[in-house]
Formats: structure tokens, C-alpha cells, sequence
């Protein structure tokens, strides 16, 4: 998956909300341009209702980006249309698609990463809050409490534990240069191995923060990734999971260990191995986030 | 989720892969067994590494069928109680590995097969396999290439397991399907084991699935209450302590992580998914129902950190919740941190004026280890 959009977007990146008429969809879209999103217009089969959040609705993503010249979109579609939703955008253009729907059938996602190849396109989830450059532009629903510009590129499988992870150190004045909620699915668009290339590109990045979890193997890719890219800089990572129950999926469809595969002490054995500093509770975490780069505070 | 493995031989058996010939037993009255002896004795929980654990028991006798079953039935497993073993004709072949998995980086499937069936196999790093596009066609051409060194006609045996096993993953939406061991000989295949894993998210268009699961509310009791309930609850510890009512599934995680870290002995995962509850106290009430059912609860952590959700409706609902929950003798802390926090704590105090209410979770983590330190 190429993550090739995400260094270039800003604030004025132009940005559509498929399924903008629906409850999920107002309110984000509303949201997201109150945080500065320059959200465009957005997509509705409700051909009814002209506008929405402020902005023109439209009857398709063609029509949209015809009309807009929009980049990006947030699908805010239940989990079994967002193939069709993807497919959809795709045909329009779309370059960065964002889904945010919970439990996508596995064979779906699938297809829509085929398709997002194929079209080279960045698809970020599903099972995500989105992705948020703070201070310019935010895409689905990271909570604008947590977000802060400052040194940290944020990558994340779980919303809530980002978010506690990042209020505490925005709380100390220490932000993010880069957040990106890859989702809790194991299918997915853009993954924590496909990232390090961006963060280690962007200026404004100066530590990364990973918050994995039991389940799949992104965080051994993303082990393997960084002993071949060389740590160009430091990582800090938090996995979830230790406790979890075996053959079953703790919440997050990804999230299922079986066996030794996917556990705790394989992701923490790698990534330590490849020089990051695996960190067991919330509290180390940010300590160490805050005792390292106290001198960036902003 | 991984079904049970008398559940995977019934699917595998659907479409068309043999298996042994075998009886779920559920009670310590055996009944007629399969066959003549010997038997597999095997205990049905989804988990790997069953064998090694000691819930995978050859029998020779029908005597020793009836000890294996009545010492495993009711016991826990890595996690899971047993509530009912497989007991099975004992197969016989050489041993093969034969899996069907999805390849999350590529988009497709990977192929795994190994010469070198048994319990040892995840670990000997022998069975890397070949990824490839997920359909039949693709699968049938790298198991090809993967067999090619088989002797006929074991060969053309693998061969249309695998066809069989591809047509299988895709008509069923599965996320694995795995056979180990693989019984080979002349006369065909036969699936010693199955472990299939399906997909929650597909359950909906997926009947036949979703029968399997409905089937057997007590063994697959976690994806029961996802399908109906429509959040996450999942029972870690019958025996648990501290029952969590959380949103959020990566943070539910790493607080069950770090409660068990400090000595405390969480009774539930737990993701409420607040921003669905639409004005109605009804999951909060679910989920104190569920965790005041186990005697061993001690406290409650009630962890919510709001983004979007208004703290002060949930904290209205929390309380109507706790009101209308007779069964709810422990004390409650709640870490409530976001939009309307202050809102809320003004609330709680009105209505719940003895439940502890803070921002920061490391204070209501060391409130709940106080109050299970004192009450033990």
C-alpha cells in the first residue's frame, strides 16, 4: 500500500464526505471543517437535500469531484458498503480514501485493497479515526483534545489508546507532527511498516510513537522494515494485548492470537531487536516521550 | 473468531474433505463411539497448541475414553471452560500440513504446506508457503508447486483437498483454514484437525455461519454477544475481580494489561461504544449485569475518554444504569476524561454520591487496587 499522499496534505488539501446526509456524516463533516479541513462537499443518494455541514451535496463522488477538484474523501459508509463506496471514489479519482465503518467483511477489504492498488491510491482503515496533520487538516474523528502540533508521528491500530496516549503528552505540551489511525482490521489499507518511510521524510518528525496490538504481524513487518530502513529515528511503541483471550477477537477484528502467532512477546522480541523501546503500561510510555524530548515542548 | 474443531470438520465435511468419523460428547455418559478403538480424545476449545496442553488424548480403551472425557469436561483451557470433547476413530497416513490463510499485505491468500504435519509445525519455521490471488484457480497453482515433489497418487489426493479447502475459504468469507495434521495414503486425505477461522463482519450474509454460532451460545459466548448486542464484551476470568464497562477496544486491552500487571484480576474486556448508545442506559445495564453475575466482583472501572460522546449524557445514563441494577453491591470508580467531563462529575455526585469520579486514570487505577487490597 503507498502512503504516498499523506506528506503533501494541508489545510487546503480539498476533501468530500461520502454519506454526508447521514447522522455520522453530518456531524464529522461539521467537525472536521471546524478544525480547519477544507471539506468540499459531499455525497448522498438523498439527492433531496442540496447542502450539508455547510457544504454542496452531491449525487455521486464523479459529480463531487468534477465539481470540486477534491483529492481526498472520509467514507462514512456502514462496513458493508464501503467496497462499493471505495470502488466508487476510485473511479472518480480519489486519491486518499479514509474509512472509518467497524467490522468490514475480511473479503472485502480485501478487494478494495486490490482495487486501491491497482488505482494507486492510499486507503487508510477501516476501524479507524482517521489521520490528522494537527494544525492543518483532520480526516474522520480524532479527538481535537488529543491533537497538538509538535515532534511525534503517531501511528495507531486502537482510537482510544492513541488517544490517551496522545492527550497525556499534549496535556504536557508535547504534539504530533503526523497521526495516523491505521485501524484495528487485519486487512487494511496503509500499515505501520508502509509509514516509517513517510515519518522519516517529514522534517516535522522528529520520534515516532507506535500503539500496536496482539493480533496479525504489522508489528514484526514494521520491526523488519526499520532494521532495513536503519532507525533513523527513535521509535517508542506500546502493544495492547497481553492478557488477551486466545481465539478470540478482543473487539478489534485483527486483534485474534492463536498459538504463539500474533503475541505480545513475538511483536515485543521483534521490534526491541530492531532497536525500538517497547514500553508495558501508558505511564512508561509517555514518561520516556517526555523525558526524551521535554527540549520540544511547544 | 476460531470455531471449534467439531464445527471445522463439519464445514470441511460440507464441502466435501473427509473426516473421521466422530461424537461430540457433552456429559460423562459416553455413549455409542465411533467405531472400534482406538479414539482421539479431544477437548473443544478454540485455541491452538491443545495437544501440548493436554487436551488431545489418545485412547485405546472405551474405559479410557470415559477417564479422558470426564477429566477434561468443565476444565479450563488456556482461557476457555471445555464443554465438550471430540471423540474420534484414530486416522491413520502420513502426516501432512495443509493451510489457506489470509494474506494481509498482499491482499490475496497464502498457501502453506508442509511435509512435516504436527504439533510442532508453527514454531519450526518450515511452512512458509506461497502467496497468491484469492481465487481457486490461483490457490490450485501454488499448492502445485508446493507438492510437486508428493509421489502419486498422494499428490492428486492434496491436490483436490486444496481445491476443495479454496472453494471453501471463499464461498465462507474465512480468515484461515488450517488442516494439521493432513492424514495422506493411497486411498485419499483425511483432515485430522480443523481450524477454521471466520469473520464476524461477514456473519450477516453468511447463514451458514452465523447456524454454527447460534448454535452453541455457550462455547462461542463472546461472538454471541457481539452479533446480538452489537459492542464487545468478552469474559477473560470468571473468577475476575474488576469488571470494566469501557469503550474503546485497544484501550479496554491495555487497562486488563495493566490491571493484571499490578496483581488485580480483570473479569472482562469490554467496548461499549458509547457514540451508539443513542440516549438509552440499555448496554450500561447489559454490561453490570453480565459482571454483577460473577460472586467474585469486587469493583467496577467504569473508563470512558470522550472524543465525540457527551460526557454529561453518559453520565446520566450511567447513573439511570446503576439505579436500575439491583444486583450491583461493589463499589464503582469511573475515570471519565473529555467533552462535558465536568458536566458529568456534577451529575454522578448528585445522584452517585458514593462512586469515586476522576480525569486521570492512574488515580482510578490506584483507587480500584486500594478498594480490592482492603475487601480481600
Amino acid at each position: 500500500m503507498t502512503a504516498a499522499m499523506l506528506n503533501i496534505l494541508s489545510h487546503e488539501t480539498p476533501v468530500i464526505v461520502q454519506g454526508i446526509t447521514g447522522r455520522m456524516g453530518r456531524t464529522h463533516a461539521a467537525l472536521m471543517r471546524a478544525y480547519g479541513t477544507n471539506i468540499v462537499g459531499g455525497t448522498s443518494t438523498r439527492t433531496d437535500i442540496p447542502d450539508a455541514a455547510g457544504v454542496p451535496v452531491f449525487a455521486s463522488c464523479r459529480d463531487a469531484v468534477l465539481a470540486t477538484g477534491a483529492a481526498a474523501s472520509v467514507a462514512m459508509a456502514p462496513p458493508m458498503e464501503t467496497l462499493a463506496a471505495v470502488e466508487e471514489a476510485l473511479a472518480a479519482g480519489i486519491q486518499l480514501i479514509v474509512t472509518v465503518a467497524e467490522g468490514i467483511p475480511l473479503h472485502d477489504a480485501m478487494r478494495i485493497g486490490r482495487a486501491v492498488r491497482r488505482a494507486g491510491a492510499t486507503w487508510i482503515g477501516g476501524s479507524t479515526p482517521g489521520v490528522a496533520i494537527p494544525g492543518e487538516i483532520k480526516l474522520g474523528f480524532l479527538p481535537d483534545v488529543c491533537l497538538r502540533p509538535g515532534p511525534f508521528a503517531i501511528m495507531s491500530k486502537s482510537g482510544t489508546l492513541s488517544y490517551e496516549v496522545g492527550f497525556r503528552l499534549a496535556h504536557e505540551h508535547l504534539g504530533q507532527s503526523i497521526w495516523v489511525g491505521v485501524g484495528g482490521d487485519s486487512v487494511k489499507g496503509v500499515r505501520f511498516a508502509d509509514l516509517l518511510p513517510v515519518f522519516f521524510a517529514d522534517p516535522r518528525t522528529h520520534a515516532i510513537i507506535l500503539v500496536g496490538e496482539v493480533g496479525g504481524s504489522e508489528e514484526e513487518e514494521c520491526a523488519d522494515a526499520l532494521k532495513r530502513l536503519g532507525m533513523r529515528k527513535p521509535l517508542y511503541a506500546l502493544i495492547a494485548g497481553r492478557e488477551a483471550k486466545e481465539g478470540v477477537s478482543m473487539g478489534h477484528a485483527g486483534a485474534l492470537v492463536m498459538g504463539d502467532a500474533g503475541t505480545l512477546a513475538s511483536k515485543t522480541h521483534r521490534l526491541t531487536a530492531a532497536g525500538a523501546r517497547v514500553f508495558a503500561s501508558i505511564e512508561a510510555l509517555t514518561q520516556a516521550c517526555m523525558h526524551d524530548f521535554s527540549v520540544l515542548r511547544t | 473468531m476460531l470455531l471449534i474443531e467439531v464445527d471445522g470438520k463439519t464445514l470441511l465435511a460440507e464441502h466435501g474433505v473427509t473426516v473421521p468419523a466422530g461424537r461430540l460428547v457433552t456429559d460423562a455418559t459416553i455413549g455409542d463411539l465411533p467405531g472400534d478403538g482406538p479414539w482421539m480424545v479431544k477437548a473443544q476449545v478454540p485455541v491452538g497448541g491443545r495437544g501440548k496442553a493436554g487436551g488431545v488424548v489418545r485412547c485405546a480403551s472405551r474405559t479410557d475414553v470415559a477417564a479422558a472425557v470426564a477429566r477434561l469436561l468443565g476444565a479450563r483451557l488456556k482461557g476457555h471452560q471445555v464443554n465438550g470433547c471430540l471423540v474420534e476413530q484414530v486416522a491413520n497416513g502420513e502426516e501432512r500440513y495443509l493451510a489457506l490463510m489470509v494474506d494481509a499485505a498482499s491482499y490475496g491468500l497464502r498457501v502453506i504446506y508442509s511435509t512435516a504435519g504436527g504439533v510442532d509445525i508453527e514454531q519450526s519455521g518450515a511452512a512458509q508457503g506461497l502467496p497468491c490471488a484469492p481465487h481457486p484457480g490461483a490457490v490450485a497453482e501454488a499448492l502445485a508447486e508446493l507438492i510437486a515433489d508428493e509421489p502419486e497418487p498422494l499428490r492428486d489426493h492434496i491436490a483436490t483437498v486444496g481445491r476443495k479447502l479454496a472453494d471453501m475459504m471463499i464461498a465462507r468469507e474465512l480468515a484461515l483454514a488450517e488442516i494439521n495434521p493432513l492424514f495422506v495414503c493411497s486411498a485419499g486425505c483425511i483432515a485430522g484437525d480443523a481450524k477454521l477461522v471466520v469473520d464476524l463482519g461477514a456473519v450477516e450474509r453468511q447463514s451458514r455461519i452465523a447456524a454454527l454460532i447460534e448454535a452453541r451460545p455457550d462455547t462461542y459466548a463472546d461472538a454471541v454477544r457481539k452479533l446480538r448486542e452489537g459492542f464487545d464484551y468478552v469474559e477473560m476470568d470468571p473468577d475476575g475481580e474488576i469488571g470494566l464497562l469501557t469503550t474503546g477496544a485497544g484501550l479496554s486491552m491495555m487497562l486488563i494489561d495493566e490491571l493484571a500487571a499490578r496483581g488485580m484480576k480483570p473479569l472482562n474486556f469490554c467496548d461499549i461504544r458509547t457514540g451508539q448508545m443513542r440516549g438509552s442506559p440499555a448496554r450500561v445495564m447489559r454490561v453490570l449485569e453480565w459482571i454483577t453475575s460473577r460472586p467474585s466482583l469486587r469493583a467496577v472501572l467504569v473508563n470512558i475518554f470522550a472524543g465525540i460522546t457527551d460526557l454529561a449524557e453518559f453520565g446520566a445514563l450511567l447513573a439511570t444504569g446503576m439505579e436500575q441494577t439491583p444486583t450491583l453491591r461493589v463499589p464503582v470508580v469511573a475515570r471519565l476524561v473529555g467533552r462535558g467531563a465536568a458536566d458529568a462529575r456534577r451529575i454522578l455526585a448528585e445522584r452517585q454520591p458514593e462512586m469515586f469520579v476522576t480525569e486521570d486514570l492512574e488515580e482510578a487505577m490506584r483507587r480500584i487496587e486500594t478498594i480490592v487490597r482492603v475487601s480481600s
